[in-house]
């Protein structure tokens, strides 16, 4: 019997629950030294003086560093933008300046305290459209110097980078449609919060690193270290622990450069670790954003065309953002037909904390727009917002903007179908007298493509070691999806499946756990390694069995010859005899999605083209606003969500379940304004995390078509329940209260100031 | 810094007898603990009272006696806080998760007079005395809303401790509430919390209004011109409009993290409204 | 200043500087790290545990405040026999567990929650938890791990 849609309970979870699991903040290095940061504490200026003296003389201080200690080199992700260490301009608050080795904490952060530190503060600049005035302030005046590995793509001055597509006959469709409608819709940051705030300790031994750090993306951390210390990458080793959360936010480097660089100076293992404050202002949060939109519409109620301006807020530094741009012009157009439409993003470097991933990458507020545009329209047709939707619905083999074609685009209407069986639309949205609303939104999302390389053993006790840099970041992706895969492919339990940390000496290249790769891309590639140590097992159990390997068959944690049941020899027999005779076996594995069919000269900066694996989403919200305060309760929400397969249905759900819970903080809670460059929320105190009472139970509707490439036809799950939330709750909002939201988070104080609004439509209700 | 823990009042009061001056008293210490964790709080010495027995328990005589030790949990949760001063138990139980309702007290809420406090708007409304006591004094007795001096000031002498609050008995026909506005569903340090005890005579009208309101001033305060717009109405909704309008004449609220002043003027008059309408139930529920 | 702590039934001496919260006392000196630290300011529970079985934040509560008293963290929970308690053995089973990380104050809330009687209701049990953030699970299965603990203890009575 297999494994594969069962509930297996995850194999690292007895550790956590017994409390015996070693996160990274819990390391402790014999001989190692605290690290603390001087971090800039203005958002803009120029630092006019800095000494270190007096630091360096207290006592327990083993190392004060700045960027006259540290390689005169620029890193970063996709554009070499960073420095280590701000040594003149300063381009955001938290920036480092200084960092200091001590033998405890506290007189590391006394030395801190002791850096002497003039600063002349500049004007910040964070306004994303008056940061591309031509008078502006320019963040980097070098940007020109600044290399990258991508092609060239469109940029200047405090423009990250621009995406356009113009196709054909956006003005023709806007010429002759008989009205129009425009929006624009803004969206706060959101900061990841995972629980377990950043930490790292690094060694430094026979002229290499060894960094032990939480990262989604092993391999990313290597390469940024090595840029920082200007180090080949090989020096770098990257070991791997288990991950208190991250959505995106422990995909690049963050303290361990500096870290490496102090154990480096000092010859001692470093420990740093960001205290929640430091955490949340330095996080790469979810940028803020934008959008404005205007459809051209026919008076039969056809979208003949739309035009879409997005402007992203980079922050200091570039991070993975230069792919963001691509996202508007893959939600614009999806999900429904729209006619040509033209798109323009902008992504805008500004005086803040550098943005970056948070799950659903640049997609919940293009979502929210689109979505809530969508009500817009029906709204002004006068029309039942779920038809309108239906009507413009994709079909199988409908193309997204960049030409892509989605095959399988019609398992659209079967989840709208599905939250219809559920929760019959007719009833939510008739009158009822109250401040009730329901709302719906759509989304199509893709799974990150990139490669993955698998490693497996055979060990001599017959168990399977899984060597791998894919790191389990709590999703159960690799402690569920890929044991239960090879739990599968060798017939053994779960729990003989040897998971081991990453580490980027042993494991071969791996992406990292983002875009709800993990089990789809790592997944494929631990089944082509499966079927390589398979053939390796089969030799040698062929010799074992005295039959050729090609009648050899691994199943039920045995080698079996076809056909004769009784000649079978265990995979703890053949790891034994392998061990006396031929050495381990192993097999090895590498997976990448292929690119999809699209058009290449759809756009230009055009950096993330297009929705590789997409999967299909619905998802209904109703809530209740409490006319009083204006507070939003969300009294139900549904959602049909597209898996191919759920290899685990107990974690498909937490994924659902979890998804939709950020997706609630995001859009109701979760503030993270900026004054003059600075936060506003600056402790969990005002950064309000959804609490258990603020959170309904998702009732989620589960589809499964296999996905061809997919291991047992899965997708990907653990992003895209973030996707709608924002807009199915925007919305069932703006139902409830007769006035279009066009902000998130969506406060208490719009609600009652919408409410309070002279144009509210009353015929809601 | 020293520490001290007392086990009897006996003890801790000749502590502060001896050494009050530079002495923070601790009971739970869920403020005191993050102010001293942030370094705004340097005392020489704490004295750790949390273990008094004779402070920690509910009685009912000419009013409620809550000592000073009783937990937000166990106002929360104790049948004759809920039954006369319902106001005090809802109040409680919106401060903070378990974790905090388990050790954080009323004494201490009340003596780290925090504007947003939860539990004072509540135990304004219900005429509170601060009891406090002192080996050389004896006992000294100061209603809240004077022994309340600012944010985080109280009228306590070094020598002395905050034993007890001392309610009024609520007349028969006497509803109370408290409403808080947070963005969560829990864990909300309150936007505006507003507390009202009404009493209504046979005929529904209001004999006696007491009001009080937090997060919208320096100090949780009493409304007596809105109390007394509501007195001999029956809550028409003239009568709301006008105590609402005095509530915002009596405030000054600033724009914070939490929300603006703006708003806070906004919803202050609504709440009045609910609060009072809730009064309104629970008066003839249990009449 | 001397220090006389009962840690899961067991007694243990230390000597911390007055000040010293009871989390730096369990992670630093004791090297008890399932308790986990995440904001030092009581907004979490990663760090909670039990004081005379009562939840508490760890992070904001003094350790000379505890001295005597008894304390329960999360390695404690298990059964005297080592195996998983029911409600460890429902979060497993549940999907109450994802990164892991606010697991253990989930946990210890929870069996304080348990112990007290109260009617699992997911009201009540959301309710109890208010003082414990998971950013992973939206905490639905959370509840359900909880209500599957009750089952089986009343099952088993």
């Amino acid at each position: 019997m297999t494994v594969i849609g069962t509930a297996v309970v995850r194999t690292d979870g007895e550790a956590k629950v017994r409390g015996d699991a070693l996160y990274t903040v819990d390391l402790e290095v014999a001989g190692q030294l605290h690290g603390r940061l001087l971090r800039s504490p203005v958002p803009a200026g120029v630092i006019r003086y800095l000494d270190t003296t007096a630091a360096r003389a207290l006592p327990g201080v083993r190392a004060v560093l700045t960027a006259a200690d540290a390689p005169a080199v620029r890193a970063g992700w996709l554009v070499k933008d960073q420095v280590l260490f701000a040594s003149d301009r300063i381009r955001f608050e938290g920036e480092p300046i200084a960092a200091v080795a001590a033998d405890t904490v506290e007189e590391a952060q006394a030395a801190v305290d002791a850096i002497v530190l003039e600063i002349e503060e500049l004007p910040a600049v964070c306004d994303l459209e008056a940061a591309l005035d031509a008078g502006a302030p320019l963040i980097h005046p070098d940007w020109e110097r600044y290399e990258t590995d991508l092609p060239p793509f469109p940029r200047r001055g405090n423009l990250a980078c621009e995406m356009v597509s113009d196709p054909p006959g956006v003005d023709e469709a806007f010429a002759r449609a008989d009205f129009v409608v425009e929006g624009e819709y803004r969206a706060d940051r959101q900061y990841q919060a995972y629980l377990e705030p950043k930490s790292t300790v690094a060694v430094y031994e026979d002229g290499r690193f060894i960094v032990h750090t939480g990262s989604q993306y092993p391999f990313n951390v290597r390469d940024r270290v090595a840029q920082f210390l200007d180090v080949r990458p090989s020096a770098v080793r990257i070991v791997g622990h288990h991950i208190g959360g991250g959505f995106g936010a422990k995909l690049d480097a963050a303290l361990e450069p500096y870290a490496a660089l102090l154990a480096r100076a000092t010859r001692r293992p470093v420990r740093l670790a960001n205290t929640r404050a430091e955490d949340l202002l330095t996080c790469p949060s979810r940028e803020n954003a934008i959008v404005r939109i205007r459809s051209a519409v026919t008076k039969t109620g056809e979208i003949i065309g739309r035009d879409v301006v997005c402007y992203m807020d980079n922050g200091a530094y570039c991070g993975e953002m230069p792919l963001m741009p691509g996202l508007p012009l893959h939600m614009a157009g999806a999900n429904y037909r729209v006619g040509p439409t033209r798109v323009i993003s902008r992504l805008v470097y500004t005086n803040t904390t550098p943005t970056g991933a948070f799950r659903g990458v640049g997609g919940t507020y293009c979502c929210f727009a689109v979505e809530r545009h969508m009500d817009d329209i029906a709204d002004r047709l006068g029309v039942d917002r779920r038809e309108f939707r239906l009507r413009h619905l994709f079909e199988d083999g409908d193309r997204l903007l960049n030409g892509q074609p989605l095959d399988d685009a019609g398992i659209l209407r079967e989840a709208f179908d599905a939250v219809e069986e559920r929760a019959p639309w007719k009833t939510l949205a008739a009158p009822n007298g109250r401040y009730r609303g329901v709302g719906l939104a759509a989304a199509t999302w893709l799974v990150n493509p990139m490669p993955a390389s698998v490693t497996l053993r055979l060990n001599d006790d017959g168990t399977v070691g899984l060597i791998t840099a894919a790191n389990d970041n709590g999703s159960g992706a690799v402690h569920t999806g890929l044991v239960q895969i090879l739990a599968d492919e060798f017939g053994v339990s779960p729990t003989d499946v040897i998971v081991n940390a990453p580490d980027t000496d042993l494991a071969g290249y791996d992406a990292g756990s983002q875009g709800s790769r993990t089990t789809h891309v790592v997944g494929r590639a631990t089944q082509e390694a499966a079927a390589n140590l398979k053939r390796a097992i089969a030799d040698v159990a062929a010799t074992l069995l005295e039959a050729a390997p090609d009648d050899i068959e691994i199943r039920s944690g045995g080698a079996h010859v076809r056909g004769v049941p009784s000649r079978v020899v265990s995979l703890s027999e053949i790891g034994r005899a392998s061990k006396a005779t031929t050495g381990t076996l192993t097999g090895s594995g590498n997976y990448a999605s292929p690119l999809p069919e699209f058009n290449p000269a759809c756009a230009s900066g055009l950096l993330f083209p297009c929705l590789w694996t997409p999967s299909y989403h619905v998802h209904l919200a109703e809530v209740e606003v409490d006319p009083v305060t204006g507070n939003v309760h969300v009294l139900r929400y549904v959602v049909a969500q597209e898996v191919g397969r759920a290899i685990n249905p107990v974690a498909v759900a937490g994924q659902i379940q979890g998804g939709v819970a950020q997706g609630l903080g995001y859009t109701l809670f979760e503030n993270l304004r900026i004054e003059d460059g600075r936060y506003v929320e600056r402790t969990l105190e005002n950064y309000r995390l959804p609490v258990a009472v603020d959170i309904p139970p998702v009732e989620a509707i589960v589809l499964e078509h296999a996905f061809a490439e997919g291991p047992h036809g899965a997708r990907g799950v653990a992003e895209p329940p973030i996707l709608p939330v924002a807009a199915a709750i925007g919305n069932a909002v703006s139902h409830a209260i007769g006035q279009p939201i066009t902000k998130i988070p969506i406060t208490p104080e719009d609600v009652l100031a919408a409410l309070a609004s002279p144009g509210r439509n009353g015929s809601r209700r | 810094m020293e520490f001290r823990t007392v086990s009897t009042l006996d003890e801790a009061l000749a502590e502060l007898d001896e050494r009050g001056g530079d002495t923070a008293v601790l009971a739970g210490g869920t403020d005191f603990t993050i102010q001293y964790l942030r370094g705004e709080l340097r005392p020489a010495s704490v004295l750790h009272i949390e273990r008094v027995e004779q402070l920690k328990s509910v009685t009912n005589g000419s009013g409620l006696r809550l000592g000073a030790l009783v937990t937000h949990r166990q106002l929360s949760t104790d049948a004759q806080v809920v039954r006369h001063a319902s106001a005090v138990a809802e109040a409680a139980a919106t401060v903070g998760g378990w974790q905090t309702m388990a050790v954080g007290t009323v004494g201490g809420n009340v003596c780290n007079a925090s504007p947003a406090a939860d539990v004072v708007p509540a135990l304004l409304v219900h005429e509170a005395e601060a009891v406090l006591a002192s080996k050389q004094g004896g006992e000294r007795r100061v209603p809240l809303d004077r022994f309340i001096l600012g944010r985080r000031r109280v009228d306590r002498r070094p020598t002395e401790l905050l034993a007890s609050l001392a309610l009024a008995a609520p007349p028969p026909r006497t509803g109370d509430a408290y409403v808080k506005v947070g963005r969560r569903g829990a864990m909300e340090i309150a936007i505006v919390g507003l507390a009202a005890r009404l009493t209504f005579d046979e005929s529904g009208v209001v004999r006696d209004a007491r009001l009080a309101v937090g997060s919208m001033a320096s100090t949780a305060v009493r409304l007596p011109t809105a109390e007394s717009a509501l007195v001999g109405t029956s809550l028409d909704s003239g009568a709301l409009d006008e105590a609402g309008r005095l509530l915002l004449e009596a405030v000054n609220p600033i724009d914070d993290v939490r929300g603006s002043a703006a708003y806070r003027r906004a919803v202050a008059p609504r709440v009045l409204a609910r609060a009072a309408e809730l009064c309104r139930q629970r008066a003839l529920a249990g009449a | 200043m001397q220090l006389t702590l009962t840690i899961n039934g067991r007694d243990h001496q230390t000597d911390v500087p007055v000040g010293s919260t009871l989390l730096q006392v369990l992670r630093d000196e004791l090297r008890l790290t399932g308790t986990k630290e995440a904001c030092v300011e009581g907004e979490c529970g990663a760090c909670t545990v039990l004081l005379d079985g009562n939840p508490l934040d760890s992070c904001i509560y003094l350790a000379h405040a505890a001295a005597g008293r008894s304390v329960t963290t999360v390695e404690g929970l298990v059964r005297s026999d080592g195996v998983l308690s029911d409600l460890q053995q429902a979060f497993l089973e549940c999907g109450g567990v994802q990164c892991g990380f606010c697991t253990p104050g989930l946990l210890v809330t929870l069996s304080a929650f348990l112990d007290s009687g109260a009617e699992p209701t997911r009201e009540a049990v959301t309710r109890s938890i208010v003082g414990n953030l998971c950013r992973c699970t939206g905490y639905s299965q959370v509840v359900d791990a909880v209500q599957l603990a009750a089952e089986r203890r009343a099952a088993g009575r």
